[in-house]
């Protein structure tokens, strides 16, 4: 028996096993707990909470076992990616984003805490109903924001669902915010680029003419123009969007240094809004030699551009170079600013992107507001086009910067442009005459 | 106000739940681990000057250190005779491996052994041993001179103590259950209340003490009990019928196992049983989720291995003569490989694997020999490869180990959930019925840990794996002074199973093992587990001789039962019989 007594003792290897796995649970509980916990946020919290727009209106509201959205149907899909869902459908929702900061989590009470918390944001929701409503079904996104304070006052991405429905018709990519989570071909837009980089490199850049004859082979390579633009300065040459011109200028500013200025733009990088990550856009970086670079210098080529990486661009022109980060959040901090755009360039460029609406856009299609912009035709490669139209309002009461994007829509002038103007004056008139309709 | 007066009880009860499972621990630790119990004396050896008590009813003699009746002469083997006793009070000497050789009253003892009584001299090699067996009265008072159980710790208590666990538990499910349910939650409680009181009543009228293990048992099964209650609050009552069938079927057990003769002859019918059930089970029962192990009965799920599992523990155990056979572990092995076999035919690996970890448990403590558990690894092993590389899509099961965040909506479904779920009730838990894992597949049997850790918190959770490492150290500690080496093995082997449940339930639902669907012990729902669980604490009950500790247990110096009184006399009237013949 006392040899039994010793043979015993393998039992307890095992239950030196169970002790030596509980530590690593324990420890992997401590590292990772909250993780794990988030998850599933909306099934382990017992917090309570609202996410209302910058005047007060309900999007969301939460209780332990129960979500609700506003009464509207329409306000509810039109803001469907600010809020998100509670399924988590869609990745940029505050639902899913700040699920931390809506929920308490210590390792010590878990998730058991009931916290209230009340999250304001810069968003309006009744320029949001009017942006998705102008875009009429399209898929397509609209962003604005107030480039001196960094508010993110608009952002809409449509197709968009109504966050109540458990099973609602999917749609073309539905859960993906084409204003943050994606990148597309830019077309003429990317100009806006080019021109800062021929601005800064090329100092006979104002000297310069350019001839177009609507069609005309730049380096080896055929490239048209949809009108004869005949002789053009450079200013000329950008209202017109002329592409014979700005291939041949990008030509001129070289693969290099367009990648360098591609790249301090913050075109290249993903950022992030308010914690959330978006898109980052590419360039050929790789050496494709003149007539890649003169394609990519019109924002074709393998270019693709974020709708929010344009949205930073211009508002950083607008405000003399300097960015004021975008911020959907209302939480009291203030805003980060960073020198993106030589104050010089800005300048300049902000003079061309007014000259752009003043000659060639004109000013008659946004009755009463000062624009600078520039629209975009991107040609997808299979007839159709993605209509672009970004820019800013030269006005210190209302310093909106927007950028218009419309998948397949067609021109950008004859497209975006009036969804801009819709928008534009609904969110001037907000600032002035404060109707609530919504 | 109201509000107010809700969150502080609810906060209170969790305190209290948590407090009183560190009671409730502590007092059967202190009980069953700290308290120095006397050994048994059954016999003594006089050899020369010196008088050696015999302590089981199965001891070996030998020169070895670790041999139980020690005579340091060389001319007796390491490990020379076996010297044991059978359940009327006869004893009986065997010669180990025929080494030294035997003699008893100078009658050479062959393979069978002889018979051992009071005055008999045994020759072991030469060496003459006088054996001298205890009167019925030297034994009383021995007996009575040994310490009892539940003098320190009164184990009525620490069962009070689990009954206000208890209630606050139910107080809990009555803030969170539905309305409709709260009747059902109430009876299931109670009804636990009702058997656990009831059974530690019957232990009273017949004079046992011990209630440690069965205190375990029932903290457990509360916990199942709330994990029931949570995720199938409307068909509560099988919960409760099972608690009762799974008491009842381990007072039977320990019952069957008063008697060692009984025990030992009923193994290789048990063993045929066994067999006979998984074999109905390969061939009859349907496929769930890959694994052929239910069989339906009545609405109620039956799983024929978790049955096996006790009867393996029965076929398993071995008494000490039985351990130097030279065939010793080969049937056994047999038995083993048939079942495992069956096991993995039938796509139940874990509990494949609960099996082979009880098998190296039995076959360690059979044999001793670390070289045959080296073996049996190795050979395991390598069956498992084999199995893998014919089948691939057994490893493609395992494969979301340690990766099941990567895979959330499919092999990592139950896990992810279980662990977010654990996370969020911290240390203290939601409250019972508060939780929503429960509405996960599986929850409540192979995800109970994360259930329990939600709802009552990670401390109560760990203290719920605590009260299983307790009993098998428990189990440990009986193997020193059992009686017999069955029992030791027996009390030894179930609790393996039970650890290797505890390990693979626990570490698979929180991707530390791979995740393999296996029960944890008493709290899992499920019908047929609940059972083979209570039934496992029967032989360990049998294994707990400490004084009048255990209703499994006969007491040596009293004499209860008819079958005594005439088994003595038969002894009695022998004996006149051999003196006459020798005078």
């Amino acid at each position: 028996m006392k040899k039994l007594n010793r043979r015993a003792f393998s039992v307890l290897l095992l239950a030196l096993f169970i002790v030596l796995g509980l530590f690593t649970y324990l420890q992997r509980f401590l590292e990772s707990g909250e993780n794990w916990a988030s998850y599933f946020t909306r099934l382990n919290s017992l917090s309570e909470g609202t996410i209302t727009d910058r005047n007060g209106v309900l999007l969301a509201a939460f209780t332990a076992n129960d979500n609700r959205f506003n009464e509207d149907r329409t306000t509810r899909i039109a803001n469907y990616h600010v809020t998100g869902d509670f399924w988590d459908r869609t990745g940029t929702g505050m639902l899913t984003n700040f699920s931390r900061q809506l929920h308490s989590y210590s390792p010590i009470t878990g998730m058991t805490q009931t916290r209230r918390v009340d999250m304001t944001l810069n968003v309006d929701a009744f320029i949001n109903n009017k942006a998705y409503a102008a875009l009429a079904g399209r898929n397509g996104a609209v962003g604005v924001m107030n480039y001196r304070t960094g508010e993110l006052i608009c952002m809409v991405s449509s197709p968009a669902i109504d966050p109540t429905e458990p099973e609602p018709k999917v749609l073309d990519g539905v859960y993906i915010n084409r204003l943050i989570s994606a990148a597309f071909v830019p077309g003429s837009i990317f100009k806006l680029i080019t021109a800062a980089a021929a601005i800064e490199t090329l100092t006979t850049i104002w000297q310069r003419t350019f001839f177009c004859e609507g069609e005309a082979e730049v380096a080896g390579v055929k490239i048209t123009c949809p009108f004869e633009h005949y002789t053009q300065d450079f200013p000329g040459a950008l209202a017109n969007s002329c592409n014979i011109a700005f291939s041949q200028i990008a030509i001129m500013v070289g693969q290099n240094e367009m990648i360098n200025h591609v790249r301090a733009y913050g075109f290249l990088d993903p950022h992030d809004l308010d914690g959330i990550p978006t898109a980052a856009g590419t360039y050929p970086l790789d050496f494709v030699g003149d007539p890649e670079t003169g394609w990519s210098g019109i924002g074709q080529s393998t270019d693709l551009i974020c709708p929010y990486s344009m949205l930073r661009y211009v508002a950083a022109i607008a405000n003399d170079g300097v960015l004021v980060e975008p911020k959907m959040v209302r939480d009291g901090e203030p805003p980060r600013e960073t020198l993106l755009v030589n104050p010089e360039t800005a300048k300049t460029m902000h003079r061309l992107m007014r000259n752009n609406v003043v000659t060639v856009y004109g000013d008659n299609r946004f009755p009463g507001l000062t624009v600078c912009g520039k629209t975009g035709t991107a040609e997808v490669g299979d007839g159709t086009s993605h209509a672009w139209f970004t820019g800013f309002l030269e006005d210190d009461d209302h310093p909106y910067a927007f950028i218009v994007f419309v998948e397949r829509g067609g021109g950008g002038l004859s497209v975006a442009t009036p969804i801009a103007n819709t928008v534009l004056q609904a969110a001037v008139r907000r600032g002035t005459e404060m109707d609530f309709e919504s | 106000m109201q509000g107010d007066f809700y969150s502080y009880t609810l906060t209170a009860s969790k305190a209290v739940l948590i407090l009183l499972s560190f009671a409730i621990l502590i007092r059967c630790l202190r009980s069953m681990l700290r308290e120095k119990y006397d050994p048994e004396v059954w016999a003594y050896l006089r050899y020369g000057r010196e008088r050696y008590p015999i302590e089981h009813w199965e001891v070996i003699i030998g020169r070895a250190k670790d041999a139980d009746v020690c005579i340091p002469e060389r001319e007796i083997a390491w490990s020379h005779a076996v010297l044991r006793r059978n359940d009327s009070g006869q004893w009986r000497i065997n010669d180990v491996f025929g080494r030294g050789g035997v003699w008893v009253n100078n009658i050479f003892v062959d393979d069978d052994g002889t018979d051992v009584n009071d005055g008999d001299t045994l020759n072991l090699n030469g060496i003459y041993v006088k054996f001298q067996d205890l009167s019925m009265e030297k034994r009383e008072k021995i007996e009575s001179k040994r310490a009892g159980v539940g003098r320190k710790y009164s184990p009525a208590l620490t069962l009070l103590m689990l009954t206000v666990f208890q209630l606050f538990l139910l107080l809990q499910h009555a803030f969170y259950a539905r309305p409709e349910h709260l009747a059902d939650i109430a009876l299931g409680f109670c009804s636990i209340i009702v058997m656990e009181w009831s059974c530690f009543n019957a232990m009273r009228i017949i004079n046992r003490t011990g209630f440690e293990i069965e205190t375990l048992a029932f903290y457990l099964s509360s916990l199942g009990m709330s994990v029931a209650a949570s995720s199938t609050p409307e068909d509560l009552y099988k919960q409760i019928l099972l608690t009762l069938a799974g008491l009842l079927l381990f007072l039977l057990c320990g019952w069957w196992q008063r008697s060692l003769q009984r025990t030992a002859r009923a193994r290789i019918p048990i063993a045929l049983a066994a067999l006979l059930l998984l074999g109905i089970n390969v061939v009859a029962s349907d496929v769930v989720l890959g694994a052929r192990n239910w069989l339906e009965f009545w609405g109620f799920s039956f799983q024929p291995s978790e049955i096996v599992k006790v009867a393996y523990v029965y076929v398993g155990a071995a008494t000490l003569d039985r351990l130097f056979r030279r065939n010793n572990l080969y049937v056994f092995i047999g038995f083993s490989a048939v079942c495992v076999m069956a096991l993995a035919l039938i796509g139940d690996f874990g509990t494949a694997l609960v099996f082979f970890v009880c098998f190296l448990v039995i076959s360690f403590m059979r044999s001793g020999s670390i070289a045959t558990v080296m073996l049996a690894v190795t050979g395991a092993g390598l069956a498992g490869f084999l199995a893998v590389s014919a089948r691939p899509y057994i490893a493609q099961r395992f494969a979301s180990w340690g990766h099941v965040w990567e895979d959330i909506y499919d092999k990592g479904f139950q896990q992810t959930r279980a662990m977010s779920a654990a996370a969020a009730g911290g240390l203290f838990g939601k409250g019972a019925g508060n939780g929503w894992l429960h509405n996960i597949f599986a929850a409540n049997t192979d995800l109970v840990f994360g259930m329990v850790c939600e709802e009552q918190g990670l401390l109560v959770a760990l203290c719920m794996v605590a009260a299983v490492i307790l009993l098998a150290c428990f189990a440990v500690r009986s193997a020193r002074s059992g009686r017999s080496a069955y029992y030791a093995i027996a009390a030894c082997a179930a609790m393996s199973i039970l650890l290797t449940q505890v390990a693979l339930n626990v570490f698979g639902s929180m991707d530390i093992l791979p995740f393999t669907g296996v029960t944890f012990p008493f709290v899992s729902r499920g019908g047929s587990s609940l059972l083979s669980c209570w039934m496992m604490m029967a032989f360990l009950k049998a294994a707990d001789n400490r004084r009048e500790a255990s209703f499994a247990v006969r007491p040596g110096e009293k004499i209860r039962s008819l079958g005594d009184i005439e088994a003595l006399r038969e002894r009695q009237a022998q004996r006149k019989n051999r003196e006459e013949a020798a005078s």
